[in-house]
């Protein structure tokens, strides 16, 4: 319908190009060469040397590397799942008009979001610090245990702290993403629902929960890429035992930035970008995403 | 229009992975035109222009007021790049050969990684051997690269000892006298017998030390280097330490208080526990509003000398700058800086002469009117001296990693060892690990 009126004046090239003129420049132009540098063997004081597919046989058979897919996704599925339910649970709360404040809760649910996420990662590292942290002082004085437990010297309590960081970091986040999806939605449609006298429990299966579904597959794959990236708060609060809760960018880190094997981190990251490809995909395979499409 | 469009883009991109793959070949030193030699008879007044640092340490700042005071016509540019970027910053800025500065600082944990590279000067040709003649042993090797010519040189030396609070040394160990309690903690055997008496005497409410890393920080310099010929060599020292360090940990002696960790601060400030093994320059991490640590802690002799951390300045090959950026590091390798360092910010010297001058005169606040030179020295005439090499620091920090983990979980020294060689094996492939 807008076909017609489009200005198909080759001028407007000339304001899109700033974008991609620095895409190229400082996005593409890196994301070649680390491809580039993938291939070599590069402490990055000499000249990298091309050593062929050497790197990716080695990346294969890294047990760490495949111990950090593995940590990655764990720590994002404990994560995910009780920040979606949550954020949405609070979404519908909050979306009701007899909640007093309104406001005032968005701001503080929100309030996560804006802290850095190595802020949040040291808060939680001396939270659950095994002899000084609040939690065990709290539970110690209310009698539940006798002894402070370590919580970071067991790998699945690890992966929890690391993906309870992440859970409270962006549920305020997703929570106004799906407010703003619930706004979207025409108040013509609940007021039939409630003259044909549906219940609210049958408005928000019936009505709410389908019409915000491209809300939530936005964010859950928004999630899947973000949270596979995840970096920051869990350096804060360690490797983990067994180095569980070491995630795919912190190896790639310490590959690159630590030991300043360029060849091999380069090589991480490409092997990262698949994970998180695959990841992405199979997101779109779930039937929500393929209704949507056949929709289309 | 397209077309030209095209061709922009096209030739963007070949320009910006270009330029990204471009060699660096010219970066190494070029020595062409520079003025290298300095006549002996120059004056401070004689030197002129600007000189560039780029350091991850504040102080730096200090020493380029003081150069600055006693070079008039000389201004010192000092850039402080904190945290790990500064790394990252000194070799894009080496490899693209952009803004490189005439003198940048090396951390002693990283320092093997670049002292042996050709944009490192060689100060040796420059006449520094003569400079660091007098050093203490361990602090003029670490600076030395493969070939032994001096790479880089630091202004001081960074032993660590037992600091220890008087009023709890008073109460448990029954005397707060520094040589007294030096000699109750000379090996780790008497550590681990007074760590429980200390246990038993207190209800478990104070502990004799922090954690069982102090005993890897103390002795982590005595062992024989990790590699021969890249291969991976276990000495047989680390089996010990890691029996002490499990000791420690099994009979309840340490306070389960991670090295620098927040508990770890409160207990070396407020107490809880008796001693820390601290580097001389650990001051920072002791609060003293209103002289509240004046005379608080002792110094004792840890069992063997050791040393933790330590900058170093190397200067870059490609300088047009070098005879200025020498006299800098001739300036902070003498005895008018590190004797007003040592006064001014209690940073151990790197000379030796200047601990028998003031062995008997300085005192530090927190020691109240203990001659602490005297401990320090002989601790830092123990360190065994060792050239910075490429890997040996991060190998032993695997190695601690593994043992720690392996203490805190009950496992034995051979499945510590396994998942240490394990893990050098996979951050190294190149070393050749049984």
């Amino acid at each position: 319908m807008f076909g017609t009126k489009i200005n198909k004046d080759p001028h407007g090239y000339y304001f899109i190009a700033p974008f991609f003129i620095s895409f190229f420049i400082f996005g593409l132009g890196p994301i070649l060469y680390s491809f580039y540098l993938s291939f070599t063997n590069w402490t990055g004081f000499d000249q990298p040397e091309f050593i062929g597919l050497a790197n990716y046989e080695r990346l294969i058979q890294d047990t760490v590397f495949l111990k950090s897919i593995s940590n990655t996704l764990i720590i994002w599925i404990f994560s995910i799942i009780p920040q979606l339910t949550i954020a949405l649970t609070l979404a519908l709360i909050l979306h009701e008009k007899f909640i007093r404040g309104r406001h005032l809760f968005h701001a503080i649910f929100y309030f996560p979001n804006i802290i850095t996420p190595i802020t949040i990662g040291v808060m939680f590292a001396l939270m659950f610090d095994w002899q000084t942290g609040s939690i065990n002082q709290f539970l110690l004085s209310i009698g539940i245990i006798n002894e402070p437990i370590y919580w970071l010297n067991d790998p699945w309590l690890a992966r929890i702290i690391v993906a309870l960081t992440m859970m409270f970091q962006n549920f305020g986040f997703n929570m106004l993403v799906f407010l703003a999806g619930l706004q979207a939605i025409p108040k013509d449609l609940y007021e039939a629902a409630e003259i044909d006298g549906a219940s609210r429990v049958q408005t928000a299966l019936r009505i709410t929960i389908p019409l915000i579904r491209p809300v939530l597959i936005f964010t859950l794959i928004t999630s899947v890429i973000g949270g596979l990236q995840i970096f920051d708060a869990p350096l804060m609060i360690g490797k983990g035992p067994d180095n569980s809760t070491l995630t795919m960018i912190m190896n790639l880190y310490e590959a690159a930035f630590v030991r300043y094997d360029y060849g091999y981190g380069a090589t991480i990251a490409y092997g990262a970008f698949v994970v998180i490809a695959i990841a992405t995909a199979i997101t779109f395979m779930i039937p929500g995403v393929r209704k949507k499409r056949e929709a289309k | 229009m397209k077309k030209r469009l095209n061709i922009l883009f096209i030739t963007l991109i070949l320009t910006a992975v270009l330029a990204a793959c471009s060699s660096d070949a010219d970066n190494e030193g070029d020595n062409n035109g520079t003025d290298d030699k300095v006549s002996e008879d120059m004056s401070p007044e004689d030197f002129e222009g600007d000189l560039d640092i780029w350091t991850f340490f504040g102080d730096v700042e200090l020493m380029a007021e003081r150069f600055e005071e006693k070079y008039p016509n000389v201004n010192v540019n000092v850039e402080v790049f904190p945290g790990d970027q500064y790394q990252t910053k000194l070799m894009n800025a080496i490899n693209s050969n952009t803004d490189v500065p005439d003198i940048f600082d090396l951390e002693r944990s990283y320092m093997g990684k670049f002292i042996n590279q050709e944009f490192v000067a060689d100060l040796t040709e420059l006449g520094a051997d003569e400079l660091v003649e007098d050093y203490i042993p361990y602090v003029k090797e670490l600076g030395m690269g493969e070939d032994g010519s001096v790479r880089a040189i630091s202004d001081h030396a960074s032993p660590g000892a037992f600091w220890y609070h008087r009023d709890l040394a008073e109460e448990y160990l029954g005397t707060d006298d520094p040589e007294e309690v030096s000699e109750m903690v000379s090996d780790w055997d008497s550590i681990i017998e007074l760590g429980q008496q200390v246990q038993d005497d207190s209800n478990g409410e104070v502990h004799l030390i922090s954690h069982f890393g102090d005993v890897y920080n103390t002795e982590k310099n005595n062992p024989e280097l990790w590699l021969e010929d890249n291969s991976l060599v276990i000495d047989d020292q680390w089996n010990e330490i890691f029996e002490n360090m499990k000791s420690i940990r099994d009979l309840g002696i340490d306070a389960k208080l991670g090295y620098h960790s927040g508990g770890w601060g409160d207990a070396l400030n407020e107490g809880g526990v008796i001693m820390f093994a601290n580097p001389a320059w650990a001051s920072f991490m002791v609060g003293n509003e209103d002289g509240e640590a004046e005379g608080k802690y002792g110094l004792a002799e840890t069992p063997s000398g050791y040393y933790e951390g330590g900058t170093y300045r190397a200067m870059f090959n490609g300088s047009d700058n070098k005879a200025l950026a020498y006299e800098f590091i001739k300036f902070i390798a003498g005895e008018e800086w590190q004797q007003y360092n040592l006064e001014e910010t209690g940073n151990m010297p790197a000379l030796q002469s200047l601990y028998e001058e003031n062995a008997d005169s300085f005192t530090h606040e927190f020691f109240g009117d203990q001659k602490v030179l005297e401990t320090y020295y002989e601790l830092l005439m123990d360190i065994p001296a060792n050239r910075a090499t490429e890997n040996n620091n991060d190998i032993s920090t695997l190695w601690y990693d593994a043992t720690s983990e392996a203490i805190d979980k009950g496992q034995s020294y051979n499945d510590a060892m396994e998942s240490f060689k394990a893990s050098v094996q996979n951050n190294y492939p190149e070393i050749e690990v049984e």
